[in-house]
């Protein structure tokens, strides 16, 4: 699939997000911006300035108080359930902070878990490049094993390799190091990086690690809602796959 | 339609969990081992019970209606203004005769395909001496080979036979042949009510298990039984065995439309027998109701539990871009899973389970004829419906358990770690 690169994957025009409860707390206050294909970028801030509810609100998993937010050239506003559930499966893969992988399913099984929610098709024309990123992340000899049969560093690999799976326009990564030690964090980090320069996919990073933010094309950093900084470090690979 | 996903998730889920699935079946199985086995053991008795009172009894008779006095104000003729009076004659049962019996016999048939056998009877009260010995007998004259339809003696036999039964000879019950101390040869004779006497010997012995026939019913040829009574070449009534039995009502006042005589089923006989097993069936069929639900509540439950559990797992799902549709399937797919092989299983141990009880069986009369202790009566048509309803019953105790799981906040999982 070849990928136009410079074109806006998805776009935040003006978001709020404010947690209705016994005190409304705003989490994200007039939110713009604009992530293109083939961009890597990483969102700092401390903890409760808003990161995961940016990254929610960008992956159609939480809407917006006010304000739009356009995927694929559409504004979600206008998508029912169901088309929002196929742009998740489709379009956008997810990177939690903590693995979540399922139990009863393989590591080649959950890899290919977005593929199968969609349809046979779509698993046999992933498949080996499924299995291809396995290899590529040190997985290749463990496609039969359990989650519960790995360490936590090799269960993060496999859920950056299923949100990879569909071979999406945009990785959304919420701390996917967060829990892994400096070393292991460094290497998945990498990896990912790798896989954007790879297949030009867009990624945007939760962190809180400023090392690894170097590494970025582009660094967001959110405090009390806001983006208060914005800076490309270096412009975005270009790919004509 | 059935997602392909979901399917492939619920079995994953199943086979992996395996000590939940077999607990979950196991409650589907018990209670349709219970339902198939209490349905067949109930069913069982009532059909015990209806044979006990029907199997020796034709399930309609036809016979002359009764004449009653009418008084004399009653008489269109009195109209005139004379007024005849005359002695009351009150009729002997054996003079309310049919003559035409032959006639009858041979359209009844045509009647209704349920009439399973007709039997021209002649029947009357009698009494058996021997040694200073009497006792009040029914002495029943018929075809042998006919009357067998209506009262299975042929196969019941002790000693001696049955069909081919000639001039002369009588077979009698096991009871009655020990009270009197008779054995095949031995010569019985017997008074009618108008003081006919007539002599037989016994040629068969008989033990039915119905204790009015085994102790005091003579089963002679038709001819003899007409010259005992006085009747003539007439029979006394025609007895009609019925393929299903409870249309017997009907059938006996469709009849009575195409007859010049009256007619008279089993069911009129018997009304207190009937409405006992009418309240019966409705107490058990109440009890079968409840397992029902109580196996429902036991696969929502575990249904339920397994979706709190499961939440993270839904969430994931939901998030990498699982339908609210997939989700909702892939618990409904488990629950009708799991009622259904569980039913399945429950299907088996009941059915097994009646089969061994019934095998159990038990002497019953000192002849050494023997009965099952368990009457089951355990029909296809059981097993299917029991199945059937644990996995509508499934299907319905997995929808809401189902519903929360599509309902759930994936963001909410997501962090709530
Ligand atoms: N469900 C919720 N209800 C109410 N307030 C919430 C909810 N989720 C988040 N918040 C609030 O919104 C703000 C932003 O939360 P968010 O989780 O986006 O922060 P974050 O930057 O991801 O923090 P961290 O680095 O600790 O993960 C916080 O003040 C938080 O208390
Ligand atoms: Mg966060």
């Amino acid at each position: 699939m070849a990928k136009q690169s410079g074109e806006v994957v998805c776009e935040l025009k003006h978001v709020d997000k404010v947690y209705e409860g016994a005190v409304p707390t705003p989490a994200l206050l007039d939110i713009n911006l604009q992530v293109r294909r083939g961009e890597f970028l990483v969102v700092l801030g401390a903890s409760g300035s808003g990161k995961t509810t940016l990254l929610n609100v960008m992956g159609l998993l939480d809407t917006p108080t006010s304000g739009q937010v356009w995927l694929a050239g559409r504004n979600a506003a206008d998508l029912s359930e169901e088309q929002r559930a196929a742009l998740r499966s489709r379009y956008m893969g997810f990177v939690f902070q903590f693995h979540y992988l399922l139990p009863e399913f393989t590591v080649l099984e959950n890899a290919l878990l977005p593929c199968n929610i969609v349809g046979k098709q779509m698993v046999s024309a992933n498949r080996e490049r499924v299995k291809e990123l396995l290899e590529r992340v040190g997985l290749g000899d463990r496609l039969k094993y359990r989650p519960s049969q790995l360490s936590g560093g090799q269960q993060q690999r496999v859920a950056i390799v299923r949100a990879l799976a569909n071979n999406p326009e945009l990785v959304l990564a919420d701390e996917p190091t967060g829990n892994l030690d400096s070393k292991n964090g460094f290497a998945v980090f990498e990896m990912m990086r790798f896989m954007n320069r790879q297949t030009g996919t867009a990624f945007v990073v939760v962190t809180h690690d400023e090392r690894l933010a170097q590494e970025a094309d582009r660094v967001v950093v959110l405090e009390d809602g806001r983006i208060v900084k914005d800076e490309v470090q270096r412009p975005a690979m270009t790919h004509e796959l | 339609m059935i997602d392909r996903f979901s399917l492939s998730v619920a079995i994953r889920h199943l086979l992996f969990y395996k000590g939940q699935t077999l607990l979950t079946m196991g409650v589907v199985a018990v209670s349709v081992t219970l339902i198939i086995f209490l349905g067949a053991l109930i069913g069982g008795l009532q059909k015990r019970l209806i044979s006990s009172v029907t199997g020796a009894i034709p399930h309609v008779v036809i016979r002359q209606p009764e004449r009653q006095p009418v008084a004399a104000w009653e008489v269109a003729a009195a109209t005139d203004g004379t007024l005849y009076l005359g002695e009351r004659v009150k009729l002997q049962q054996q003079k309310r005769k049919i003559e035409d019996w032959q006639i009858w016999e041979g359209r009844l048939p045509s009647y209704s395909e349920n009439i399973r056998a007709v039997s021209p009877v002649v029947e009357g009260q009698a009494f058996v001496n021997r040694n200073e010995k009497r006792k009040a007998v029914s002495v029943v004259g018929m075809f042998p080979e006919k009357h067998n339809a209506v009262v299975d003696i042929q196969s019941k036999l002790v000693r001696g036979r049955f069909f081919g039964l000639n001039g002369g000879e009588a077979v009698i019950g096991f009871k009655l042949a020990e009270e009197f101390g008779l054995g095949l040869g031995d010569k019985i004779r017997v008074v009618s009510a108008d003081g006919n006497v007539a002599n037989y010997t016994v040629a068969g012995i008989f033990d039915t298990g119905f204790s009015v026939v085994d102790s005091s019913t003579v089963f002679v040829p038709l001819r003899d039984a007409q010259s005992l009574f006085g009747v003539g070449n007439a029979v006394t009534t025609i007895g009609l065995k019925l393929k299903r039995i409870f249309e017997a009502k009907d059938l006996a006042q469709q009849i009575a439309l195409q007859v010049p005589y009256e007619t008279r089923s089993w069911m009129e006989d018997n009304q207190q027998l009937l409405s006992g097993l009418r309240a019966q069936s409705q107490s058990s069929n109440l009890i079968l109701v409840f397992t029902t639900i109580a196996a429902g509540f036991g696969i929502a439950s575990i249904m339920i539990t397994s979706v709190v559990t499961r939440l993270r797992e839904i969430g994931i799902l939901k998030a990498v871009g699982a339908t609210n549709r997939q989700i909702l399937q892939i618990f409904a797919i488990e629950g009708t899973l799991l009622a259904f092989f569980g039913a399945v299983a429950g299907a088996i141990q009941g059915i097994a389970l009646s089969l061994i009880l019934y095998s159990i069986r038990t002497q019953v009369s000192e002849t050494g004829r023997t009965a099952e202790v368990f009457p089951f009566d355990l029909t296809p048509d059981l097993v299917i419906r029991a199945v059937v309803i644990a996995v509508l019953v499934g299907l319905a105790a997995s929808w809401y358990p189902a519903w929360r799981a599509a309902r759930v906040n994936a963001i909410e999982v997501i962090r709530g770690v």
